[in-house]
């Protein structure tokens, strides 16, 4: 081990056996190139959980309103804030004749704005920001119709830090139920601050479920991203952090992987960088930012104490996966990232990356966020062609035995938890026939 | 382009040749202009702002972020540029990402500045 490596020891035992329900066994990953299995998935998952749709800051004030294209074909939603300041999410199909009612230029694109009503392009019908129709073009020329049962079809909407989920099924589980205890605690972290958001996003053509997989191991950075730890693999491998420094746990269906992360520079003087070089080391010192977050980090105040729970020296960040598609990982050096995951069909999927930060008062705040930024989508392009390669491979089924380690628990902990989802929501069904 | 439209603060004129393709406001002008640019094309690029970007940070820091004039714009834009470049010049040797295939974030929100 080199130095770096014995500072962030922490002679930890195994993970995986705290968890006996789980076994150690080799894996399958039917439940990721099946399409018998998208389908159950999409039933027992994705229309009944609650799913993240976007940061209330968005929607600041009554009137405020964004819609949402969910992938593959899950619905098409409004989501407003109403006049008595709380959400209403509805479904964006008008009353009259099923017409998309909020869309700009492009139906199939999302859009997002401040109005008082909803007014539908086809025939002028009105809907007030909770989706209640509230007007009928020529009413009397329509026979029985009671306007006061007209509406945008409901879609069940809750919000809690500042993130609005929505629900497709019919009377769902309260979101903080869903939630639970260890997620709720993140509330007390001050995610409305961050409100410098840069949103990027892409198709994937590989299963949702491995590139989450793909994410919650840290087993793969010396290999996918070696060339930017060191350009000879050997060297990266014994300059990552020894397998120990990283702490995991499970709160089913959610969990938690805790990373740990460089220290930030000291504060240098202006004009103290050194000569200009060709090195990636010299930039870093240049913007005051690496991977693991600016060096000036903004003053949130005491850091709450539901972070950094497994105590890793020199703390990185925690990844907090909320089931079943949405991860919010928190870094010390004060920002935060959301990843979002929406199956299109088995072999595809769009995936959402968003990064948080707190308004930058300089040039020099807001070029260390862009290199945060930066270096953050370059990493995830590498990862991104990796789920690819493993899909396609998977897809030729050559291979039905796979091998997880220990430090790959939540990939083991996450298809068990999708598999029983389906497994249960089938079971309900079975017997409610 | 007029004369006006390419200008930097006083001071950094010797910068005015790469303004055309690198000062530019989206982060997706950016990218498309790494991509269709040589390696050597972005180092050359690289090493003049690299050169002078200590100089051209403390400068900004002078100004407010938030009423920043064009000229003082396009200088900062010049060093997200170098950001953006430095990743290719520094660690991959090539203008794009290695092994990224058809891999490709579109960027959907950023700054306005």
């Amino acid at each position: 081990m080199t130095d770096n490596q014995e500072r962030s020891a922490r002679g930890k035992r195994k993970f995986t056996s705290r968890y006996p329900e789980l076994g150690t066994d080799p894996v399958d990953y039917e439940d990721a190139i099946s399409p018998a299995f998208f389908e159950a998935e999409q039933e027992a998952i994705f229309k009944r959980s609650w799913l993240y749709v976007g940061r209330s800051e968005r929607i600041p004030r009554p009137g405020s309103y964004f819609t949402r294209e969910l992938p593959g074909r899950l619905a098409s939603i409004v989501v407003a804030r109403s006049l008595d300041g709380t959400l209403k999410a509805f479904h964006n199909v008008c009353a009259h004749r099923g017409n998309k009612v909020v869309w700009q230029e492009h139906p199939q694109e999302e859009t997002s704005g401040s109005c008082r009503q909803f007014t539908c392009k086809y025939h002028g019908w009105r809907y007030g920001l909770d989706g209640k129709v509230a007007h009928v073009t020529n009413e009397q020329e329509f026979f029985d119709l009671d306007p006061s049962l007209l509406r945008m079809p409901p879609v069940a909407c809750e919000e809690y830090a500042g993130f609005v989920f929505v629900n497709l099924g019919d009377d769902p589980v309260p979101l903080r139920s869903h939630l639970g205890e260890r997620i709720l605690e993140l509330e007390a972290y001050p995610f409305e601050r961050m409100t410098q958001r840069y949103g990027f996003s892409t198709r994937i053509h590989g299963n949702w479920k491995l590139a989450i997989d793909s994410v919650c191991e840290w087993y793969h950075p010396p290999y996918v991203h070696g060339r930017f730890i060191h350009k000879d693999v050997a060297k990266a491998e014994k300059m990552v952090p020894p397998v120990d420094a990283y702490h995991y746990d499970l709160f089913p269906p959610h969990m938690l992987t805790s990373v740990p992360g460089p220290p930030p520079l000291p504060p240098r003087e202006p004009g103290t960088a050194g000569p200009a070089a060709r090195d990636q080391r010299w930039v870093y010192r240049l913007f005051r930012a690496g991977l693991f977050g600016p060096d000036d980090v903004p003053d949130l105040g005491e850091l709450p104490d539901f972070l950094n729970k497994g105590e890793i020296r020199s703390w990185g960040n925690d990844q907090f996966w909320l089931f079943p598609n949405l991860s919010v990982q928190i870094w010390a050096r004060g920002y935060y990232i959301t990843y979002a995951y929406w199956p299109e069909s088995v072999d595809s999927h769009i995936y959402e990356i968003d990064l948080y930060f707190v308004p930058p008062v300089n040039a020099t705040q807001r070029l260390a966020q862009e290199l945060v930024v930066d270096s953050t989508i370059e990493f995830a392009m590498q990862d991104v062609n990796t789920i690819e390669a493993t899909h396609s491979a998977l897809a030729t089924r050559a291979s039905q035995q796979f091998h997880l380690s220990d430090q790959e628990l939540l990939i083991r902990a996450f298809h068990t938890y999708v598999r029983q989802a389906v497994e249960g929501f089938q079971q309900s069904r079975d017997e409610e026939a | 382009m007029s004369e006006a439209a390419i200008s930097l603060p006083d001071g950094f004129s010797e910068l005015e040749q790469f303004v055309a393709d690198w000062a530019r406001p989206t982060r997706t002008e950016r990218y498309d202009m790494r991509l269709s640019k040589s390696i050597d094309d972005l180092t050359e690029f690289y090493d003049a702002i690299a050169g002078r970007a200590e100089e051209a940070i403390e400068y900004l820091n002078g100004r407010d972020i938030e009423a920043l004039t064009d000229a003082d714009a396009r200088l900062l834009q010049l060093l997200y540029s170098l950001i953006l470049v430095s990743y290719p010049v520094n660690i991959f040797n090539q203008p794009r990402i290695p092994d990224s295939g058809a891999a490709f974030f579109d960027c959907v929100v950023e700054p306005a500045v």
